[in-house]
């Protein structure tokens, strides 16, 4: 891999199914995302990220780094790269870009099989189709990561504010995002949770981030907007 | 040499309909869907040989003198399965990969006759290979077709580009891939499993069909034999027996054969219990270690396979795929999509410094075929690029695939990015910009040729 794999935290081993049909155990996640997601990502559950992008893929990296296997379905443009930089090692990816009008049958049977599913429903699923794929995923202890919305998600993550460093009017380049994630669940009583994250940082991987000047005080890690070198050069 | 003897006549049978059609939604129903154009060619000659699922072979030489002559045969075929319901193309020549791309050209296929191989190959584009390193590699080399390919010495070939140039050189030569073992395969080589009582569901059969073919790769292996078809046997309760052959360039793994053997019974569903399968080992080359695993360490559990594979008989075996980091400039180019299954390339080296590749961190959205777009100044010019490589005006607004325009915050550029400057005819430049739009959103984009392209999105 060319970038180191991320630590992750591992509190139960991936390979081991026998748990799963009670639904217990947690997958890993990110060191950066524990805040946001305490334990990690909770079998059988559907978490939803918002929409497609750095986040979805960076919730899977902690589990697939800790030996899960991963199925990505109806994203014909993943940038396999950025996921490898996030942590999510291609070597235990399967793509299944245009699912057809079949999908949510497509998914059923990958949920059997992969850790998690992540998937981008090519339509507003009807209520009757997403209850058989939330029992498909609880039966067979799988995640399924949702890149949009999904009604009775157990958690729901979303970029809430951004911004990018690094690049300026005519200089520099795009050298990280500092991202705030807001993860809410589905007890009402629960407060939703806040983190800053590099999403990415300079070298692709998601860390956690300081919160902006203003908000509190500056990050340990500065603001990656020192002097850039070239995108490129002529070839 | 006795692999250059000229390869025998084939005729491949395409069912173009069935490979790009979505029967998604109703499980398996493509393989099953299959079974009958089997049984039509099977009538003509009983040695049909199952590319997969929608593409069939048969050596002409026995057939084509009983129906009288090779274009009889195309023609008498193409009729008999298009009584059946299912439309298709056939085409004939010398070798198994020729003919599968005459069956291609045109709208019905087309007949080489028997020596024009090489000159009906020379004419098509590297890509039909369908060995993705080595398609990418070939034309960044000025090598576009099959002739140009076929004129460089094979010894070339081989030392420049390992064993799949050794073996792309032979393709496009219009040879067999492999010279075969001209040895029919010994009876021990096969590998048999009796149920009793007969078993009644796909499943476990076709996960005994995995334990047998590792079984009978354990003994390929001990002779130093792979093997590129194998013959799959199935016999039922009631005594009727199922036998097919199938074939697979990258070499049948374990797996693949299991694959195989799902789509076989699932083409088959309806029959008695089945009290026998039998895997032959059909046709045998040298191993040559290109069997080495693709993933590293990463093979997939029964668990993950079975899951894929169901997914793969519902959507088509194309269409479910596992990514392989490569060079290359473009975003688009860095990444090979592998079947599931199939015995892929050999690890190519992702971490070469590729001129122009787009430093960390990396998009998450990347297009495969880039999004028009167009990017305007604040009068609303569109913003060009002048030979010194500046721009006529900061961009201030982006609008992507027809949708309204967003205004740009910031942006960096252009990138000069210059592809093939050695060939004329394919040289490519292009003026590259990270765009960062009011949504917060950020943008690699592309000045080409004076229009405006969207690569990648990083968000």
């Amino acid at each position: 891999m060319e970038t180191g794999v991320a630590q992750v935290i591992s509190l139960s081993p991936v390979r081991h199914r026998d748990d799963v049909l009670t639904g217990a155990g947690l997958l890993p996640v990110l060191p950066a995302l524990r805040e946001l997601l305490p334990g990690g990502l909770q079998r059988g559950s559907v978490v939803t990220s918002g929409g497609w992008g750095l986040l979805s893929l960076s919730l899977a990296a902690g589990a697939v780094a800790d030996g899960a296997w991963c199925a990505i379905v109806g994203v014909p443009a993943v940038g396999v790269r950025a996921a490898a930089q996030a942590g999510l090692e291609p070597d235990r990816l399967l793509l299944v870009a245009e699912p057809g009008p079949g999908w949510a049958q497509a998914v059923a049977s990958l949920l059997d099989g992969f850790d998690i599913v992540l998937l981008r429903p090519p339509e507003q699923p009807p209520a009757q189709l997403r209850r058989k794929l939330e029992a498909a995923a609880r039966r067979y202890g799988s995640v399924l990561l949702v890149a949009g919305d999904w009604p009775g998600a157990q958690s729901r993550l979303l970029v809430a504010d951004t911004k990018w460093t690094g690049i300026g009017l005519g200089h520099g380049r795009l050298r990280a995002r500092k991202a705030q994630v807001i993860a809410s669940g589905r007890g009402a009583g629960e407060r939703p949770r806040s983190a800053w994250l590099w999403l990415p940082g300079p070298d692709g991987a998601v860390t956690a981030a300081a919160a902006p000047a203003g908000v509190a005080g500056a990050g340990p890690q500065g603001d990656y907007s020192g002097a850039a070198e070239p995108l490129a050069s002529s070839g | 040499m006795t692999g250059q003897a000229a390869s025998r006549r084939v005729l491949v049978l395409r069912c173009a309909d069935w490979l790009d059609s979505d029967r998604a939604g109703d499980d398996n129903a493509a393989a099953r869907a299959f079974e009958p154009v089997v049984a039509i060619v099977g009538e003509f000659c009983p040695q049909v040989e199952v590319l997969r699922p929608g593409i069939c072979a048969i050596g002409t030489r026995g057939p084509a003198r009983y129906f009288g002559g090779e274009a009889e045969l195309a023609r008498k075929l193409t009729e008999a399965v298009g009584r059946g319901g299912f439309a298709c193309q056939a085409g004939v020549a010398d070798g198994l990969f020729a003919a599968g791309l005459a069956a291609r050209a045109g709208p019905t296929g087309v007949l080489v006759p028997p020596g024009e191989t090489p000159e009906f190959l020379a004419g098509l584009p590297v890509g039909v290979l369908g060995m993705p390193e080595l398609c990418e590699l070939l034309p960044r080399l000025g090598i576009e077709t099959l002739g140009q390919l076929a004129a460089l010495p094979s010894a070339e070939a081989a030392s420049r580009f390992g064993p799949p140039g050794k073996l792309a050189s032979r393709l496009a030569r219009g040879l067999d891939p492999r010279p075969l073992i001209a040895r029919r395969p010994a009876a021990d080589l096969s590998v048999q499993l009796e149920f009793d009582p007969p078993a009644g569901q796909s499943e476990p059969v076709i996960f005994a069909a995995k334990a047998l073919a590792d079984q009978m790769h354990d003994r390929l292996a001990a002779a130093g034999l792979a093997c590129v078809r194998v013959q799959v046997q199935v016999r039922c309760a009631d005594g009727q027996e199922l036998s097919r052959l199938w074939r697979h360039d990258g070499l049948l793994s374990a797996l693949a054969v299991a694959e195989r053997v799902c789509w076989q019974l699932d083409g088959w569903r309806g029959a008695a219990g089945i009290t026998l399968l039998r895997l032959v080992p059909d046709q045998l080359v040298r191993a040559t270690g290109r069997q080495l695993a693709l993933w590293g360490d990463s093979v997939p559990s029964d668990r993950v396979a079975r899951a894929a594979i169901r997914v793969q008989a519902m959507l088509g075996h194309d269409r479910v795929t596992r990514p392989v980091l490569a060079g290359g400039r473009r975003p688009a180019e860095q990444v090979l999509l592998v079947p599931f299954g199939d015995a892929g390339v050999p690890q190519r080296p992702a971490d070469r410094p590729w001129p122009d590749q787009i430093p960390a961190p990396a998009p998450a959205t990347v297009f495969g075929v880039p999004l028009a777009a167009s990017v305007t100044d604040d009068s609303g010019n569109e913003v060009t690029v002048t030979g010194r490589a500046q721009p006529s005006a900061p961009p201030a607004w982006l609008a992507v695939a027809g949708r309204p325009a967003r205004a740009v915050t910031a942006w960096a550029g252009p990138w000069p990015v210059t592809q093939r400057w050695w060939d004329p005819r394919h040289a490519r430049r292009q003026a590259r910009f990270q765009l960062v739009t009011q949504d917060g959103a950020a943008w690699l984009a592309a000045l080409q040729d004076g229009r405006w392209l969207i690569e990648a999105r990083y968000d």
